[in-house]
């Protein structure tokens, strides 16, 4: 029993991390209906910013904070500069385009950092706290902590601010937001610079883990995939709740399931992504797209 | 100052598909301005370029002020508030949090005093705060729709087809409420209208709108006495 624990704690640890991607992944959604291909590779550039700070001799949360600053910024410029050009352009083309910054931002990072591995500083203390026969290490329980704070900062802003209702008011009827004097190319350009923000964290937070360099975030990508058409992708909720249950069922998939072990754990999400699909499209927390004949 | 509606010279359309062919009418401060006219004349176009919505050649002032070339979002915070075809409810959010998108570019503490006022224009959206916009009745939405509005304090209300897919009983309700608004804040209304009779029941003025250009201007009354509009459009003969 203790053991199986330790491996839902684990799994706990992982979810938080592709949670936070997903979370990324799902604000842009809700407000402009584009899945951006490149959120994992903004996050990596982000991480990439914190390394240079803290490698300039800045204290870490400091270097924590200017990367989060930098990537708000960063990310509601691109949208003005390379998604608003495509605004209301069919899907495929925007698609192409987020795919397009994929592989830019991905070669950036090479050619300015090299594609050689960086260690990247824990920002957690080492050791573990020890309860019930598990072990839950620091490090995991500041992921947690930190997604936990993400979530409960983003629900604060939307449900309890004005520029959060108004963001939600543009997630819902673009055109009726904009009759009421809401605007919207402002709040679309808020919502990347927001979801840059998030995929930073997550960024930071994996970069310990793994090694940071410029692929670091590809396989967290397809997690974060699977973890959003979980919990459904118009769900910010449901992003981190699809988070956490991919990372336990991948951990214990490789656990227990003996044909898969460590090599096959990644077609975990896979399997996820393709059961959702068919069975409940709209995810757990999303809303199916419903309309009046 | 006063604060008159006038459009001259208005042009506009979608893409290549010209709609409107220099549209021209004033509407007083604190009238209600009735736009009738079959389906394709253009009526739903003119009140998307007063509010911005489409781009329009012309002039659209509003006293004395400019509308022309501004974004739907400016036109507001001018005042304008336009009640769309199709409500414009934001479904997921509650019906509080409809309203309170009314007032978005107002602060302060009037909105709280508002929000009272608004229901007791409107004592059926009282009891359903709390709840999604979504699940409320057309008849409901609508209501919402114009509460919206009237949370912007507006100078001008711009109403398109309030009557669509509702109930005479609520239709008739609607309009009450419509005419109450326009005597007590002496908000000017622009309303287009398929219902004639009802359309005219609240106007001072109105206007016949055919192929985008306006056909026959007058009083309420004398509308109702034109032969042709009322074969057109009353569905009698006078």
């Amino acid at each position: 029993m203790a053991a199986f624990l330790q491996q839902v704690v684990e799994g706990l640890g992982a979810g938080a991390i592709y949670a936070s991607l997903a979370l990324a992944l799902v604000l842009i959604y809700q407000f402009t209906g584009i899945v951006n291909f490149a959120q994992g590779e903004l996050a990596m550039f982000s991480t990439y910013i914190a390394w240079q700070c803290v490698a300039a001799g800045m204290p870490f949360w400091l270097a924590l904070v200017v990367t989060l600053a930098v990537s708000f910024a960063g990310g509601m410029l691109i949208e003005r500069i390379i998604i608003r050009p495509v605004e209301g352009a069919p899907e495929l083309t925007i698609v192409i385009v987020t795919v397009g910054l994929f592989i830019f931002v991905n070669a950036a990072a090479g050619w300015i950092w090299t594609f050689l591995i960086k260690d990247f500083p824990n920002p957690f203390p080492g050791g573990a706290l020890e309860a019930a026969g598990i072990s839950v290490n620091f490090s995991t329980l500041g992921v947690l902590g930190v997604v936990a704070l993400v979530m409960g900062l983003l629900y604060l802003l939307f449900q309890y601010t004005k520029i959060g209702l108004g963001m939600r008011a543009v997630a819902a009827n673009p055109a009726s937001a904009r009759l009421v004097g809401i605007r919207v190319g402002r709040t679309l350009a808020l919502g990347w610079g927001l979801a840059a923000t998030v995929g930073a964290v997550s960024g930071v937070l994996v970069a310990p883990l793994l090694f940071l360099e410029p692929n670091m975030m590809g396989g967290v990508l397809i997690y974060a995939f699977a973890a959003a058409t979980l919990g459904g992708f118009d769900s910010p909720l449901g992003a981190v709740v699809g988070g956490l249950v991919v990372g336990v069922a991948e951990t214990l998939a490789g656990a227990y399931v003996g044909f898969i072990g460590s090599d096959l754990k990644v077609g975990v999400p896979l399997v996820i992504i393709l059961g959702v699909l068919l069975l409940r499209p709209q995810g757990l927390f999303g809303r199916a797209a419903v309309e009046r004949a | 100052m006063s604060e008159d509606l006038v459009v001259e010279d208005l042009h506009a359309g979608y893409g290549d598909a010209r709609v409107l062919h220099g549209v021209r009418f004033t509407v007083r401060q604190g009238e209600v301005c009735a736009i009738l006219g079959p389906n394709g004349a253009g009526k739903t176009t003119l009140l998307r370029a007063l509010s911005g919505v489409i781009r329009a050649r012309g002039t659209i002032t509003l006293g004395g002020t400019s509308l022309t070339g501004r974004s739907p979002d400016a036109v507001a915070r001018l005042g304008v508030a336009h009640v769309p075809e199709g409500r414009g409810t934001f479904m997921p959010l509650t019906v509080e949090e409809n309203l309170r998108l009314g007032a978005y570019v107002r602060r302060g503490p009037s909105v709280e005093e508002d929000l009272e006022r608004i229901h007791t224009y409107f004592p059926v959206l009282k009891k359903r705060l709390k709840q999604a916009a979504g699940s409320l009745s057309g008849g409901e939405q609508q209501m919402l729709a114009l509460g919206r509005a009237l949370m912007l304090r507006p100078r001008v209300l711009l109403l398109d087809e309030p009557s669509l897919g509702l109930a005479p009983l609520v239709t008739r309700e609607l309009f009450r409420i419509v005419q109450a608004i326009n005597t007590e804040e002496r908000t000017t209304v622009v309303v287009v209208e398929q219902n004639a009779h009802l359309a005219l029941g609240i106007a001072q003025q109105a206007h016949v709108l055919e192929t985008g250009r306006i056909v026959l201007s007058g009083t309420a009354a004398e509308i109702r006495a034109d032969e042709q509009v009322a074969q057109s459009y009353l569905g009698y003969r006078v």
